[in-house]
């Protein structure tokens, strides 16, 4: 249901979403395979310090731990009750929640207004509201925070700490991310899934964002926007802090229809051109495959942004330079020689690369580079006063030491990461080069596989410069 | 008694008009086991928004039953309705249930009795029974002590999955003398409550024998006489709109009331493909229920089963009348020990000329019933497990099976 601005008492509210001291789960079961039974292994196997409260009326204990009737027979008191029940018993547990005074629900149940259940989401939103009992959901997934060892709905992942905070409207593009985070080290602060977001919206979680420490960006999968004129707010008054990187979806002729039936996301009426002008205005970032919505959000959470054009890239590969170069030129962004940048510099970094090398930019230093190559290259490109950023690239021959290049790339990444500039790098080939990329996030070095990802980052970098200048001079 | 014995062969010859109207006799027409028929709807559809809200809430809120209705038949007060329908719950006494027409579902409904070997040690009998209270493809399952040891059952939709995943690991062990598949051809009667394919106009009638409320309330010290009554009641043959509170179920759901009404009273009025009902724990009563297991000869036709079947569910002491197909039996009857003059029904039994051999045993333990675990010991009262074998072949080892089964490995 539509808000105009972010609501206080919500926000307020949300600090007992990821870190509540209690949690009572209603329709919590005895049985492994239902999800009121994942929903409490998963808080117990995630390192959840707080009170659990299974509320299941036919069972005496769930998990081991005393089962009640209902959320008003607890004895302590509970901050959030997620909701695991069929639909039909949801409003009664929420009058529950409304007598126990509850600080938050979550509702991962579905077949409310996506199945044409407008009116009863409607209706239960409104109470909420009315008892100012902010409501997450329903038919969503869960959520959590690797910081704070919280994993709550039924999710089989916990991601990696990072400083990326996810906020998406389908559970399972969550489950895919959180995926990645376990595997390509994708970091994350917290991450929230929304489903049909009645009540609770993107703006009030953006704020909560921005409040976050650990929350470096924010990355949003969009399905329908309720509420505008609250998401703009939100987003205008938080990307002078951090960045926002949006997908937004369901914009196809039958994507319309099914981004409804999945989410009861309305976008009758709108174009993707309305949501370019819309995200243009609140200044967020805009990814049109969820691959670069990934990418770019790592490259925001993890550097700083890129305060000019002037991108210096060193490689031992001249096809990723190509790569590379035309995809720059193709986001209106074309790469600059490296004479027009900084005119020693090209003569500098000769000294790292054998005759047959090229210093143009993208800086060709060979298939033979080693580790001492890289090295002096880098230190070269990150010294100049005239280089704003380091783009470098790995592409193993049968000479190149792939894991002493990472070690060079982090040791100058670490040594000059007080002058401010974006490092990202690109590694492409097989299993060496996917250590490489985790090793190298590990170090916070936005790392990726194809030149095409890695410029998406850069491009990203750069235009979030834009937008903090613009919004900064706004405030 | 006597008549029975010397009941001439029933005039009903294929294409003949007895045998047209014998079929009219019967709701559901003879068919195949197993039989999907357009208009069944889903367990989560909203027609069945009614039942699903009450079976939900019922544990805590008794008054989604019409207890304007229950006070007016049973003569007490709304409130103290409430209060004993709450203790029975926590006391574990009744279950609230619905008792599907799995024929039309397009499953065939396969009960199976099972035998081991005189001596065989009580350990290996305990395994067994472990297995299946913990086999969730059972939906019914009873330990029992007499003829045979075990008596369980199943809805699939493919008799080879049954035979495959379920009997398979197990018939044959050494200690197992057999296993007899008995499907349900008609469902006549359950826990007291006329079913589908009971005869005439008996569908959802309640049927206990003479003075067998008034024994039960003496037999056990946890429900008296007006608990069993509000039992009565609710179980009584009467619209939707006297079973259920709608105003109450709409206050707990949301839901539309009318909309409730109507879908439910559909399925359980017109097509009659659903009959919600009480079930009493007996074993928490401190009863035994004995069953009796016939099995006619093999030259008797269908249509005097039929017959013979409906006759037996005329009986009011039988609280679950159930007819076999394609079986060595041919009817199940269950009776109360403590309340019911078994020796009486025996013997009514053995009067029947067409009756071969009756088996009899007592239940012992229960596993589950209509998908419902009932062993309270282990603390799964009433957790409900719904499997069945939809678009599985479990006779390819690694196939896709639904997820509370792989859960429950």
């Amino acid at each position: 249901m539509k808000i105009d601005a972010p609501r206080k008492y919500v926000i307020d509210n949300l600090k007992h979403f990821l870190n509540p001291s209690s949690i009572a789960v209603v329709g919590a079961s005895r049985y492994p395979a239902k999800v009121g039974y994942k929903v409490i292994q998963g808080l117990k196997d995630w390192g959840y310090r707080g009170e659990i409260y299974p509320v299941n009326p036919r069972a005496d204990k769930v998990h081991g731990l005393t089962a009640y009737k209902t959320i008003t027979d607890i004895p302590g008191p509970v901050d959030l009750v997620f909701v695991a029940v069929p639909a039909h018993l949801v409003k009664m547990t929420l009058e529950h929640a409304v007598a126990k005074k509850a600080k938050i629900v979550v509702i991962a149940t579905s077949a409310f207004k996506e199945i044409g259940r407008g009116d009863l989401q409607d209706r239960l939103t409104q109470y909420c509201r009315d008892n100012k009992l902010p409501l997450f959901g329903p038919n969503l997934v869960g959520m959590g925070s690797p910081y704070l060892n919280f994993n709550c709905g039924f999710i089989p992942y916990l991601p990696i700490k990072g400083p990326v905070a996810m906020i998406s409207q389908s559970g399972a593009n969550l489950l895919a991310a959180l995926g990645n985070s376990t595997t390509m080290h994708f970091g994350m602060s917290f991450f929230v899934g929304l489903g049909n977001k009645a009540d609770v919206d993107f703006s009030e979680l953006i704020e909560y964002g921005n409040t976050d420490p650990h929350t470096k960006s924010l990355a949003i999968y969009i399905e329908g926007l309720d509420s505008p004129t609250a998401f703009v707010k939100a987003c205008t008054s938080v990307v002078p802090n951090k960045p926002i990187v949006v997908i937004k979806v369901g914009g196809s002729e039958i994507g319309v229809k099914a981004a409804f039936a999945h989410t009861a996301s309305e976008n009758e009426g709108t174009s993707d051109a309305f949501y370019d002008q819309l995200f243009e205005q609140c200044g967020v970032i805009r990814a049109t495959t969820f691959q670069e919505f990934l990418d770019i959000s790592l490259a925001l959470g993890l550097q700083p942004e890129l305060k000019g054009d002037c991108v210096a890239m060193i490689t031992n590969g001249g096809g990723s330079g190509l790569l590379s170069c035309d995809h720059f030129e193709r986001l209106g962004q074309p790469m600059q020689e490296l004479s027009s940048i900084s005119p020693d510099l090209g003569l500098r970094i000769r000294t790292y690369m054998p005759m047959f090398g090229s210093p143009l930019n993208p800086v060709d230093i060979s298939g033979t580079a080693s580790p001492v190559h890289y090295k002096g290259a880098l230190r070269q490109a990150m010294r100049d006063p005239n280089v704003d950023m380091v783009y470098c690239s790995i592409c193993p021959t049968a000479v190149t030491d792939v894991p002493g290049v990472v070690d060079v790339a982090i040791e100058m990444y670490e040594a000059y990461k007080p002058l401010g500039k974006p490092f990202v790098m690109e590694c492409q080939g097989g299993a060496e080069c996917l250590e490489a990329i985790i090793r190298l996030r590990n170090h916070g070095i936005p790392a990726y596989a194809t030149p095409e990802q890695a410029v998406n980052a850069i491009v990203a970098l750069r235009k979030y410069s834009k937008i903090k200048e613009k919004f900064s001079k706004k405030k | 008694m006597k008549e029975e014995q010397s009941k001439p062969a029933p005039e009903y010859l294929l294409g003949s008009p007895e045998q047209q109207s014998w079929m009219k006799k019967y709701f559901f027409s003879p068919r195949g086991l197993g039989f999907l028929e357009p208009g069944i709807v889903g367990l989560d559809d909203a027609k069945m928004s009614a039942y699903n809200v009450a079976k939900s809430s019922y544990q805590i809120r008794p008054d989604v039953f019409n207890m304007n209705y229950l006070s007016k038949t049973v003569g007490l007060g709304k409130e103290e309705i409430i209060q004993r329908m709450q203790r029975m719950y926590e006391q574990r006494t009744i279950v609230f249930v619905m008792n599907p027409a799995v024929s039309v579902y397009g499953w065939g409904l396969y009960y199976w009795m099972v035998k081991l070997n005189e001596n065989t040690p009580p350990e290996a009998k305990a395994e067994l029974s472990e297995w299946f209270q913990n086999k969730d493809d059972i939906c019914t399952g009873y330990e029992c002590q007499g003829d045979f040891d075990f008596y369980n059952g199943n809805h699939m939709r493919v008799i080879d999955n049954l035979l495959y995943d379920v009997l398979e690991p197990w018939k044959n062990r050494p200690e197992v003398k057999y296993v007899h598949l008995c499907p349900i051809r008609r469902d006549l009667r359950e826990s007291h409550v006329n079913q589908f394919d009971c005869p005439g106009d008996g569908y959802r009638e309640v049927l206990w024998g003479p003075g067998q409320i008034e024994k039960l309330a003496q037999v056990q010290d946890k429900l008296d006489l007006p608990d069993l009554k509000i039992i009565q009641a609710l179980n009584a043959k009467r619209p939707m709109e006297d079973f259920f509170d709608f105003k109450v179920l709409a206050e707990v759901s949301g839901l539309d009331e009318k909309a409730m009404l109507d879908g439910i009273k559909e399925l359980v009025e017109v097509k009659r493909i659903i009959v919600p009902l009480f079930h009493l724990n007996f074993m928490k009563l401190n009863l035994t229920n004995r069953m009796f297991v016939i099995r006619l000869f093999q030259n008797i036709p269908c249509c005097r089963k039929a017959e013979i079947s409906d006759e037996l569910s005329a009986i009011k002491e039988f609280n679950t009348v159930k007819e076999f197909s394609d079986s060595f039996y041919d009817i199940i009857l269950w009776a109360y020990n403590e309340i019911t003059d078994i020796p009486a029904l025996r013997a009514k039994l053995n009067s029947y000329s067409e009756i071969e051999e009756i088996k009899e045993a007592d239940m012992t333990r229960m596993y589950r019933r209509w998908v419902c675990r009932l062993d309270d010991q282990n603390g799964y009262w009433e957790e409900c497990v719904f499997t069945d074998d939809f678009l599985q072949d479990r006779t390819q080892p690694g196939g896709p099976e639904c997820t509370i089964r792989k859960g429950a490995k």
